[in-house]
């Protein structure tokens, strides 16, 4: 009771702040949600339109299709970053000459705002001017333009993500490598096992909760970016990069529909919640379950 | 005798400005007494004439009334987004915002601005006496409210032109390989079979040439607003396709319910826009307003409409542009009979841009804004920031021999600014551009990359306003 106590006491000075710009802002997002409001209709009063911001989403191609989006890039950059994190932070276990100085280049994207990271990238791939495309075209006759191209436009964005997060992944996977007990792959080593086996039976299992809080993290990051793309490729061309982030972004401000986007801002964040609480109902609860059994 | 009645002339004279020309040069600082010392803040977007406003008229203003400006030059998209937010939160961060003359439809329908006749004939001791609205060209009528007053001073005007590479165009071996393959002289594209087919050549010209030339420059940004703008406003006009095809009463875009967005003139204009890109530079597709007059200074294009506001510097400076001296300015091309149609007032051929500094109602400096917005409006500063950013919106600028010097430089662009303007038109009075614009932009995207054909687009994209325009309640 008395730690409970303590607990509490130290969580008050956050709490107001949480429920100013956490809970408030969500609670305004919510009324707004079940509001017909645009400024620049021709009526722009805030009505009350009852649940048809939440009927017509489900009718809406373009936001369903960037929810599809979404999930796919999330799907690509997260499981790139978590292979790629993987295999980074064994090689960081490892020495090898220059392993401080590669670490720390290694870790810099993540000091890096997302707004320069899509403008560095921006500059990096523009057609006409920027290198990837010259060098890509010169050496490997590769058409290499992301203005024009939707599946490059795609990949480009997935490849930035895993460039400025991967360090994340590596740095949390090394934090838990660096962790873990050695007896048992001492163990494993003289029961013979080989080296998937090791992987397998042993290291994935003692980092699976590592890895599942960095999955958590990074999943929904991904599912709500968008300075970084907003930046390279505007969500184009066409609608190719115009993930969820930027198509609210695109409703809310330029075409001031506020009680749409509210509502599409509402829908996204349920389905973030239980897309998360999936993950961690087929992955956790249910070890827990068959423990309990 | 005649050189003393000159010396009594010239003493009289130098009495006379002695006497009045303080009272004008203080009343700057007669009017901001009070003031000095406040901050003005404002915005805009990045342009040469915004950044001319921000380098030198801003510095100037504030040496004569003691009041500073904050001024942000920002992009197009940030700078309404921030605007706009700023207003409609009433918070009162800007004293001063750029208005488009496509907004300010917008802007008036919302009670956004401030009335600057009203608010001048409230404070009699602020108006200047050297700001005077009768000098403006007729461009200033599209910041008046039906009443006539006024709710912006225009701060940039220019037209939309076709900018073609004269050295290349006058080059006798070039003209002469373009008559073996065409059998016609090579000379600015009157039609857009003429100029689609000077961009095939040239791109063609280039390749041979080992020359990193292309035909043509496009406004095609997939993601950007910029090319819609550039399809509705530059190229369906010269189709005949006016008020972006939407009917200006019945508020319908599509044909079956009045409007004119997916009809075969329209359908027509897109698909020669999106043959453009054959034969322009690969950054096309993700060049907006800036990117195209770039690539048009940078050397990469033989011809492109290009928005007059660079035209300047494009022409002369040559240390952002390669192409000094070599720049030619003609009228955009149409299709027969619209040139006509311009003309007798039932059409236009292409856009007449500008834009004005307005005071939101949210200011909470709006006395010293007042004073900025006069001071921008001055015959006096209108010459300097004309050669700065190729825009006039005096009258008398065009007269001014700097300007006329700077006039033969840039191949006629005033003159034909001046006696051509007619045939250009802004943007319709609609208050909902932003809205339908978005609503559209997603099929114009499509039809560059092509997703979709020229016409499943405008077909959709004509679905879609009509849809958008239902829903914001202007059609019934």
């Amino acid at each position: 009771m008395r730690a409970n106590s303590v607990g509490w006491l130290l969580l008050t000075p956050t709490l107001p702040i949480l429920f100013v710009f956490g809970v408030i802002p969500f609670l305004y997002v919510l009324v707004i949600g079940f509001m017909n409001w645009n400024s620049f209709a021709a009526n722009p009063d805030m009505q009350f339109a009852w649940a048809e911001n939440f009927r017509r989403l489900v009718f809406d191609d373009q936001f369903l299709y960037s929810l599809w989006l979404t999930l796919k890039f999330a799907f690509f950059a997260v499981l790139s970053e978590i292979v790629l994190g993987y295999f980074l932070a064994q090689l960081f276990m490892k020495d090898f000459p220059g392993k401080g100085f590669f670490r720390t280049i290694h870790t810099l994207p993540l000091v890096i705002a997302p707004i320069a990271v899509g403008a560095t990238w921006r500059l990096l791939t523009v057609p006409g001017l920027g290198p990837l495309p010259y060098y890509l075209n010169r050496w490997l006759g590769y058409e290499f333009n992301i203005s024009r191209y939707i599946d490059q436009a795609f990949f480009t964005t997935v490849v930035m993500d895993v460039w400025h997060w991967t360090p994340l992944v590596t740095l949390t996977l090394l934090a838990a490598l660096s962790s873990l007990p050695k007896e048992p792959f001492e163990q494993a080593q003289i029961d013979g096992a080989n080296r998937f086996q090791i992987f397998w039976h042993i290291t994935l299992p003692l980092l699976k909760p590592a890895i599942l809080a960095t999955v958590f993290i990074r999943m929904m990051d991904a599912l709500r970016t968008v300075d970084e793309v907003w930046m390279l490729t505007g969500g184009g061309p066409g609608a190719a990069t115009r993930y969820i982030g930027l198509h609210i972004w695109r409703v809310v401000f330029p075409k001031t529909d506020y009680g749409y986007g509210s509502a599409m801002s509402l829908i996204t964040l349920y389905l973030t919640i239980v897309m998360c609480w999936m993950l961690y109902a087929g992955l956790v609860a249910r070890r827990d379950l068959k423990r309990a059994e | 005798m005649y050189h003393f009645k000159s010396l009594i002339a010239s003493t009289l004279t130098a009495a006379l400005l002695s006497s009045t020309t303080p009272a004008f040069a203080d009343f700057w600082s007669d009017a901001a007494k009070g003031l000095e010392g406040t901050t003005i803040r404002g915005i805009s977007e990045s342009t040469p004439p915004s950044n001319y406003a921000k380098d030198v008229l801003g510095p100037a203003f504030t040496k004569a009334t003691g009041i500073k400006v904050e001024f942000e030059a920002t992009s197009w998209d940030q700078m309404y987004d921030k605007a706009i937010k700023d207003m409609e939160a009433n918070t009162g961060i800007y004293d001063f915002v750029y208005i488009e003359q496509d907004i300010i439809y917008s802007y008036l329908a919302r009670n956004f601005l401030v009335d600057v006749t009203q608010a001048l004939n409230e404070n009699p001791n602020l108006k200047s006496p050297t700001f005077d609205p009768t000098k403006f060209t007729s461009f200033i009528d599209n910041f008046k409210n039906d009443k006539g007053d006024l709710f912006g001073v225009p701060m940039e005007a220019f037209i939309k032109v076709y900018l073609y590479r004269k050295d290349l165009f006058d080059d006798p071996k070039i003209k002469e390989a373009y008559k073996a393959k065409y059998g016609a002289d090579l000379a600015p594209a009157k039609d857009h079979k003429e100029y689609r087919q000077i961009a095939q050549f040239f791109t063609e010209w280039g390749k041979a040439n080992g020359q990193e030339i292309f035909g043509t420059t496009v406004q095609a940004a997939s993601g950007h607003p910029a090319a819609v703008y550039e399809v509705v406003e530059s190229i369906f006009p010269t189709y005949g396709v006016y008020n972006w095809g939407i009917d200006t009463k019945a508020y319908g875009a599509s044909v079956a319910n009045g409007g004119r967005m997916n009809s075969p003139e329209a359908k027509a204009a897109l698909t020669w826009w999106i043959g453009n890109l054959a034969y322009a530079p690969p950054e096309s597709t993700s060049s907006t307003w800036d990117e195209v007059a770039a690539t048009f200074a940078a050397g990469r294009a033989a011809q492109g409409l290009v928005y007059g506001e660079n035209a300047a510097w494009i022409a002369t400076d040559d240390k952002k542009s390669n192409v000094v001296g070599k720049v030619g300015v003609a009228l955009p091309p149409v299709e027969p009979g619209i040139i006509e149609q311009a003309t007798s007032g039932a059409g236009y051929i292409g856009y007449y841009d500008g834009g004005a500094f307005g005071i939101p109602h949210s200011s909470k400096n709006k006395k010293a804004a007042l004073l900025w917005l006069q001071y921008i409006g001055q015959d006096s500063v209108q010459t300097d920031w004309a050669l700065a950013g190729s825009r006039i919106t005096h009258k008398a600028t065009y007269e001014d021999p700097k300007v006329q010097a700077q006039d033969k430089k840039v191949d006629g662009y005033y003159t034909l600014m001046r006696e051509k303007g007619p045939l250009f038109r802004g943007a319709p009075p609609f208050p909902f551009h932003n809205q339908v614009r978005e609503a559209i932009a997603p099929f114009i995207y499509q039809a560059i990359t092509g997703e979709l054909k020229p016409d499943e687009a405008l077909d959709k994209a004509a679905a879609a306003a009509d849809a958008e325009l239902k829903n914001l309640g202007y059609r019934k």
